[in-house]
C-alpha cells in the first residue's frame, strides 16, 4: 500500500505544487499553486468531471437493476442453471481492452452488426461512436455488459445468506411470493446492494481503459473521463505538474463522495447484514 | 385431530418419506423422532402445505387439506432457525401476519400486547431479533404461532439451536403455552431425551418410515426394532457379543456388579455425579454399566443382569422377538 498508493500520492501532491513540463525542461519548479488555480478555471476538466459522473451514475444504476434481476433468476432452481451461471460470468472475466474492441466493432458505422440491423430495418445510420450527444451511452452500454456479472455475483452471494425458512414463514403468514421480494428479499439484500454501488462507483469513476479503446475520449471529447485527461496531460502534453493536479483533484472529489456516503451508511447500520 | 394416512414424498426417484400413518389427537403431543435425514422435517412441511405429498393425504379435524394453500391451513409453525424477520422489531414480526390478513390496527395492537405478555417479552417489543437471546427469539416465534390461533401446532426442532440451560428454561414455557392447550401438537426432534420429556407419544422414523409409535415407556421398555432400542435410552444400549449370531441388547442401567457374574475388566469410566458410567471389557464384548460404586480403571469385577431385562431381536429382520 505504501509503495503503490502512499508514495505516489505524496509524490502527486508535491508535483501538483510544481510546474514540470516541456517549458521547464521537465524539471519541477515550484509555482505556488498555479496548477490548482488553472484547474478551477479549466472548463475541460469540469466537463470531464460531469461526463465521468454521469457515466458512473448511469452505469452503476443500470448494473444494479440488471444484476438484481439476474441474481434473482440465478437463485431459482431450474435446469441448466449451472451453465448459465458460468456463462454469465464471462464478460467480467474478459480483459477490458479486448471486450472494448469487440464493442467498437459492434458499434462500427457502417459495418458493425448493430448498424447493419438498423439499416435492414430501414433506419438512418445510428453513428453511435460519432455522435457527441449519444456516444457516452454506448460507453455505458459496454460497461454495463462487462460489469453486471460482478454485481450479480455479489448479490447472488447476498441472496444465499437469506434463510429459506424466512420465505416459508412468510408464506404461512399469508404473504404472496411477489410480496416477499419487497418484504424480505430487498431489505435483507440492502447491505449487498449498497456495497455493490460503492464498489462500482469508485471503479467507474476511475474509468480509463474501456473509453480509451472504445472512443479514445471522442467524439469532440464528449466521452473523456478525468483519468483520461490526466493521462493526456502527462503523456501527450508532457505537463506532469498539471497531470498530477488533475489526477489528485479527481481522486479527492471521488473520495469525498465515497467517504461521506460510506460513513453515513456505516453510522446508519445499513451496511451490516442482519442475522435472523 | 390431525390424521396422516399413507403420506409419502419423493425427490426424483428417491422416497424420503413413505407410508406415514399417524394420528395426533386433540390435546396430544406426538414427537417425530429420528436421526437427521430421516424425513421428519419433510413431514412437517407437507402438513404445513409448504410442499406437496406424492402419496397419501392429510386430514385436520375431519377435513382433507388437499388443495388448501399453506396460509389457509390454520397452522402454527415454529422453526429451528426461529425464522424471525431480522429487519423487523419483535412487535413488527408479530404484526406482519395480522396485517397481511387484514386485521384492524386497534385489534392487532391489542392481540400483540396480549401475546407479548404471555411470552414475557413486553420490554423487548421494540428490539430486533439479533438483540435478543436465543431463548427470547424462540419465544417470539412461539408468540407468532400463538397469534395464528391455529388448529394444530407444528414444532420443527424448536430447541435444537439452544444450549442446555436455555432448553431447560424454555421447556416449561413450551408446556404452558402450547402443549397444555387443546390443539394437537406434532413435535419434530432428533433428541430422544427431549421427545421423552415432552411428548405423550413418540413416532420413531428411520429412512422415511416409521419404526415404532408408542408412549415413551413403551419405546423404552419394549422397543419394536433393534434401531429403536439403540435410539431410545441414554447411555446407549449394550449389544452382547454372541457366538450364535443372536442379537441381544441390555441397557447400561440394568447391569449390576456381582461376584458370581461374568468377569470383566474396567477400561474406562465417566463420572456423572450421581453415578458413574463404567466401560467394561469382558466375554460379551464391551459393555457400558451405570453404577454407584467407586472403582478404579484396571480393576476386575463380575457383572450380571436379569434375563428379563434383555431385549432380543431377529438378526435379519431386526424386529423384536417376543419371549414368554
Amino acid at each position: 500500500m505504501a509503495m503503490v498508493f502512499g508514495w505516489p500520492m505524496l509524490r502527486y501532491s508535491w508535483l501538483s505544487m510544481h510546474a514540470s513540463s516541456v517549458l521547464t525542461g521537465l524539471e519541477p519548479v515550484s509555482n505556488q499553486g498555479a496548477n490548482w488555480i488553472r484547474l478551477l478555471e479549466d472548463a475541460r476538466f469540469w466537463q470531464d468531471a460531469v461526463q465521468t459522473s454521469r457515466f458512473a451514475a448511469l452505469s452503476v444504476g443500470l448494473e444494479i437493476v440488471l444484476a438484481l434481476a439476474m441474481a434473482l433468476l440465478l437463485d431459482q432452481r431450474w435446469r441448466g442453471r449451472g451453465v448459465v451461471r458460468a456463462l454469465s460470468l464471462l464478460p467480467w472475466a474478459l480483459p477490458t481492452t479486448m471486450m472494448a474492441l469487440g464493442w467498437r466493432w459492434i458499434f462500427n458505422t457502417p459495418y458493425g452488426p448493430l448498424e447493419q440491423m438498423a439499416q435492414s430495418a430501414g433506419l438512418s445510420p445510428l453513428n453511435l461512436l460519432s455522435n457527441p450527444d449519444w456516444t457516452w451511452l454506448a460507453t455505458v452500454m459496454a460497461d454495463v455488459w462487462k460489469t453486471t456479472p460482478f454485481i450479480t455475483l455479489l448479490l447472488l452471494a447476498g441472496l444465499q445468506t437469506i434463510p429459506d425458512d424466512l420465505y416459508s414463514a412468510f408464506r404461512l403468514e399469508g404473504g404472496k411470493t411477489r410480496q416477499a421480494l419487497t418484504a424480505i428479499t430487498l431489505p435483507l439484500l440492502t447491505p449487498y446492494i449498497l456495497i455493490g454501488i460503492l464498489f462500482r462507483t469508485a471503479q467507474a469513476a476511475g474509468v480509463f481503459d474501456l473509453i480509451q479503446v472504445l472512443t479514445g475520449g471522442g467524439p469532440a471529447g464528449s466521452t473523456e473521463s478525468i483519468a483520461q485527461y490526466a493521462y493526456l496531460n502527462a503523456m501527450r502534453f508532457l505537463d506532469f505538474g498539471y497531470s498530477a493536479t488533475v489526477m489528485l483533484a479527481g481522486f479527492v472529489l471521488l473520495s469525498l463522495v465515497i467517504f461521506t456516503v460510506a460513513v453515513l451508511l456505516q453510522i446508519s447500520g445499513l451496511l451490516r447484514p442482519l442475522k435472523s | 385431530m390431525l390424521k396422516l394416512h399413507t403420506l409419502g414424498k419423493r425427490y426424483g426417484s428417491r422416497w424420503i418419506l413413505r407410508d406415514l400413518n399417524l394420528e395426533v389427537l386433540t390435546g396430544e403431543c406426538v414427537a417425530l423422532l429420528g436421526p437427521s435425514g430421516c424425513g421428519k422435517s419433510t413431514a412437517l412441511r407437507l402438513i404445513a402445505g409448504l410442499e406437496h405429498p406424492d402419496e397419501g393425504g392429510i386430514e385436520l379435524d375431519g377435513r382433507s387439506l388437499d388443495g388448501i394453500p399453506a396460509e389457509r391451513r390454520r397452522i402454527g409453525m415454529v422453526f429451528q432457525s426461529y425464522a424471525l424477520f431480522p429487519h423487523l422489531s419483535v412487535r413488527d414480526n408479530l404484526d406482519l401476519g395480522l396485517k397481511i390478513r387484514g386485521m384492524a390496527p386497534a385489534k392487532r395492537r391489542e392481540q400483540i400486547d396480549a401475546v407479548l405478555s404471555t411470552v414475557q417479552l413486553v420490554n423487548e417489543a421494540d428490539r430486533r431479533p439479533e438483540q435478543l437471546s436465543g431463548g427470547q427469539r424462540q419465544r417470539v416465534a412461539l408468540g407468532r404461532a400463538l397469534l395464528r390461533n391455529p388448529s394444530v401446532y407444528l414444532l420443527d426442532e424448536p430447541m435444537s439451536n439452544l444450549d442446555a440451560q436455555l432448553r431447560d428454561e424454555l421447556r416449561p414455557q413450551l408446556r404452558r403455552l402450547i402443549l397444555q392447550g387443546p390443539q394437537p401438537v406434532l413435535y419434530v426432534t432428533h433428541d430422544q431425551q427431549e421427545a421423552m420429556a415432552l411428548a405423550d407419544r413418540i413416532a420413531v422414523l428411520r429412512n422415511g418410515r416409521i419404526e415404532q409409535i408408542g408412549t415413551p415407556q413403551e419405546l423404552y421398555l419394549k422397543p419394536a426394532t433393534r434401531f429403536v432400542a439403540g435410539f431410545i435410552g441414554r447411555p446407549q444400549i449394550n449389544w452382547l457379543k454372541k457366538t450364535n449370531g443372536a442379537c441381544i441388547g441390555i441397557r447400561p442401567e440394568h447391569l449390576r456388579p456381582d461376584e458370581n457374574g461374568d468377569r470383566c475388566r474396567l477400561i474406562g469410566r465417566e463420572w456423572l455425579g450421581a453415578n458413574q458410567l463404567l466401560l467394561l471389557e469382558g466375554a460379551a464384548g464391551q459393555l457400558q454399566m451405570l453404577c454407584s460404586a467407586d472403582l478404579q480403571p484396571g480393576e476386575n469385577l463380575g457383572v450380571s443382569w436379569s434375563p428379563q431385562d434383555e431385549h432380543h431381536f431377529d438378526p435379519i429382520s431386526e424386529k423384536r422377538l417376543s419371549r414368554s
